[in-house]
C-alpha cells in the first residue's frame, strides 16, 4: 500500500519535475524574446541609459541648489532665532532687514512643503518658465527648490545642535557672528548633518520620478516610452524599478559606511 | 573716564538680569595692567556671568564697561576689536573639534591679526613649545586629555596676544590630577605681569597668586581684599560661612 503511494508519488514528481524544466525552458525563452524586444531591438536600451543620465543630472544639479538655498535659509532662520531679540532691543537697521528676510524665508517654506512637487513643477513648466524648452533646466530648478525647503531644516537644527560654547569661542577670540559661522560653526554642522543630508539626496534622487510631467525623458519616463512602443509593461517598468533599486542601495550602503566612519572618529 | 593709564577694565553699576531673575545687581570694579583678579563665590551667585559680561558674551542689562577708555556697553562699538585683546578661557574648554591644534591656535592670528600662515604658525609653536605640547601640534583636540586641552585653549587665547585674560573655571571641569598642570601654566602667566580675571574654586591658587580676590554673593561684590587678609580675616558672615566650608 505504502509501496505503491511511494511510486505513485515519483512518478507523480518525474512528471512535474519535467513539466517545470520544460516550463522554465519556455520561461527563459519567453524572458530573452520579451528582453530583445524591449531593450535590444531598435537599440531601445539606449533610451533607459539616457533616461538614468537625465535623473542623476537633475538629481545631482537640484541638490546643489537645495544645499545653496538650504544654508542661507538656515543661517537666516537661526540667526533670527539666536540675535533677534537682542537686534530688537538695539534697535535700527539691523533687526528690520533681518526680520523681513526670515519673513520671506518662512513664507517660502510654507509654500514649498505645503504643495505637492508635481504641482510645483508643472507651475514652473507651464507658468513661471512658460518660453522656455528646456524641460531639464525648469526641472533642476523645480526640484532644487523644493529640496532646499527640506534641507534647510536639516541644516538649522544641525547648526542649533552644535554646542553653544563653539560659538562662544568664536567670538571671544574676536571673529565677528558671520566668520564664527563660516569657519566654526558651519563645517561642524555639515558633519552632524551628512547621514540625513545624504537620505534627501536619495529622496531627492527618486522624487524626480515626476519629471516626465513636464515631458523631460528621466529614467521613469523613459521606460513608460518604452512600454508605449512594445505593448508589453512589465519588462521597462521593472527595469526602471531595478535601476532606481539598485542606485539607492548603493547609496545607501555609502551614507551607512559614512556614518560608521563619523561615529569613530570625532574630528 | 578715569585719567588713570594704569586702568585696564572698569566697571560701573553692571547689572544683568535674565528674564525676572536679577543675577547682577550693581557690581563696580576696576582691574589694573597686571592685575590678577580672582572671583570666588557660591555657585549661582553671578560669578561667572560677572566673568561673561566682561567681554560681552552676556549683554549687561545695566550700568558700563570700560576697556581701555572705551564704553564696550556702547552698542556702537564694534566688539569685535576688543574682544581680540581680551582672551577667554571656558571651563569646557571649547576648543574646535575640527581643527587640528595648531589650526586652533592660528585661525585667530590669521582671520583677525592679518599674520601669515607661516608667522601665525611659528608663533603658535613657540607657545605649544612653553606648554610642553608641541609635539601634538597635528592633533585633534579629542585626542588630548583634559589638561592637556585646557593648556592648548590657553594658548590660543595667548596666540593672539592679549591684554587680559578671562578665566571661566578653567580647571572645574577637568580630573583631579590634571588640575596642577593647569594651574602652573596660569601661575607662570601670572609671573610673568599677565592681566587676569580668574573664576575658581582653587583657593590655593587665589591665595598663591592673587592680587586681589573678590567674593560676589547675590548678585554684589560683599567682599574683596589682597589675599592675606581675605582669607585670615574675612569681615561679612556670608563669606565667614563661605570660607569655612570651602577651606
Amino acid at each position: 500500500m505504502t509501496a505503491w503511494i511511494a511510486a505513485d508519488f515519483a512518478t507523480f514528481v518525474q512528471m512535474q519535475g519535467k513539466e517545470v524544466v520544460n516550463s522554465f525552458k519556455l520561461g527563459w525563452q519567453d524572458f530573452v524574446d520579451e528582453f530583445t524586444r524591449n531593450f535590444i531591438n531598435e537599440e531601445r536600451w539606449k533610451w533607459l541609459v539616457e533616461g538614468f543620465g537625465n535623473t542623476l543630472l537633475i538629481t545631482f544639479l537640484a541638490g546643489l541648489i537645495g544645499i545653496a538655498l538650504g544654508v542661507i535659509i538656515a543661517i537666516v532662520r537661526s540667526t533670527y532665532d539666536k540675535m533677534g531679540s537682542d537686534l530688537k532691543k538695539r534697535g535700527g537697521i539691523g533687526y528690520a532687514v533681518l526680520a523681513f528676510f526670515n519673513a520671506i524665508c518662512n513664507v517660502y517654506l510654507t509654500i514649498i512643503r505645503g504643495t505637492p512637487v508635481v504641482v510645483q513643477l508643472l507651475i514652473m513648466y507651464f507658468i513661471i518658465f512658460a518660453s522656455s524648452t528646456n524641460d531639464i533646466m525648469v526641472a533642476v530648478i523645480a526640484f532644487g527648490i523644493n529640496s532646499g525647503a527640506y534641507v534647510a531644516e536639516i541644516f538649522r537644527g544641525g547648526i542649533m545642535s552644535v554646542d553653544k560654547g563653539q560659538f562662544e569661542a568664536g567670538r571671544s577670540l574676536g571673529l565677528n557672528y558671520i566668520q564664527t559661522m563660516i569657519h566654526i560653526v558651519i563645517p561642524q554642522m555639515f558633519k552632524i548633518v551628512l547621514p540625513t543630508l545624504c537620505n534627501e539626496f536619495i529622496v531627492l534622487l527618486k522624487e524626480t520620478s515626476v519629471a516626465g510631467y513636464v515631458g523631460t525623458v528621466d529614467l521613469t519616463k523613459a521606460g513608460d516610452l518604452i512600454r508605449g512602443r512594445t505593448f508589453s509593461a512589465f519588462m521597462p517598468l521593472i527595469a526602471v524599478a531595478l535601476i532606481y533599486l539598485v542606485v539607492v542601495m548603493i547609496f545607501t550602503a555609502l551614507v551607512r559606511r559614512l556614518e560608521r566612519r563619523l561615529r569613530n572618529s570625532d574630528h | 573716564m578715569t585719567t588713570d593709564n594704569n586702568v585696564l577694565i572698569k566697571v560701573d553699576g553692571l547689572q544683568k538680569s535674565f528674564g525676572d531673575i536679577e543675577v547682577l545687581k550693581g557690581i563696580d570694579a576696576e582691574i589694573k595692567k597686571g592685575d590678577v583678579i580672582v572671583v570666588i563665590g557660591a555657585s549661582g551667585s553671578g560669578k561667572s556671568t560677572f566673568l561673561r559680561c566682561l567681554n560681552l558674551l552676556e549683554e549687561p542689562t545695566g550700568g558700563q564697561i570700560y576697556f581701555e577708555g572705551t564704553e564696550i556697553t556702547d552698542p556702537k562699538v564694534n566688539i569685535n576689536l576688543h574682544r581680540q585683546k581680551m582672551g577667554m578661557v571656558f571651563q569646557q574648554f571649547n576648543l574646535f573639534p575640527h581643527m587640528t591644534i595648531l589650526k586652533n591656535m592660528t585661525i585667530g592670528p590669521m582671520k583677525l591679526l592679518g599674520k601669515s600662515k607661516a608667522e601665525a604658525e611659528k608663533t603658535a609653536i613657540e607657545l605649544l613649545e612653553r606648554v610642553g605640547l608641541a609635539d601634538r601640534k597635528d592633533a585633534y583636540p579629542s585626542q588630548l586629555s583634559g589638561g592637556q586641552k585646557q593648556r592648548v585653549a590657553i594658548v590660543r587665547a595667548l596666540a593672539m596676544n592679549p591684554d587680559v585674560i578671562l578665566f571661566d573655571e578653567p580647571t572645574s571641569a577637568l580630573d583631579p590630577e590634571m588640575v596642577g598642570e593647569v594651574l602652573e601654566v596660569m601661575k607662570s602667566l601670572a609671573k610673568e605681569g599677565m592681566t587676569m580675571v580668574v573664576v575658581t574654586h582653587e583657593m590655593g591658587f587665589a591665595k598663591e597668586v592673587a592680587s586681589k580676590v573678590v567674593f560676589i554673593d547675590e548678585g554684589v561684590i560683599k567682599e574683596e581684599n589682597e589675599p592675606e587678609e581675605f582669607f585670615a580675616n574675612p569681615k561679612c558672615d556670608r563669606l565667614k560661612d563661605f570660607l569655612s566650608k570651602v577651606l
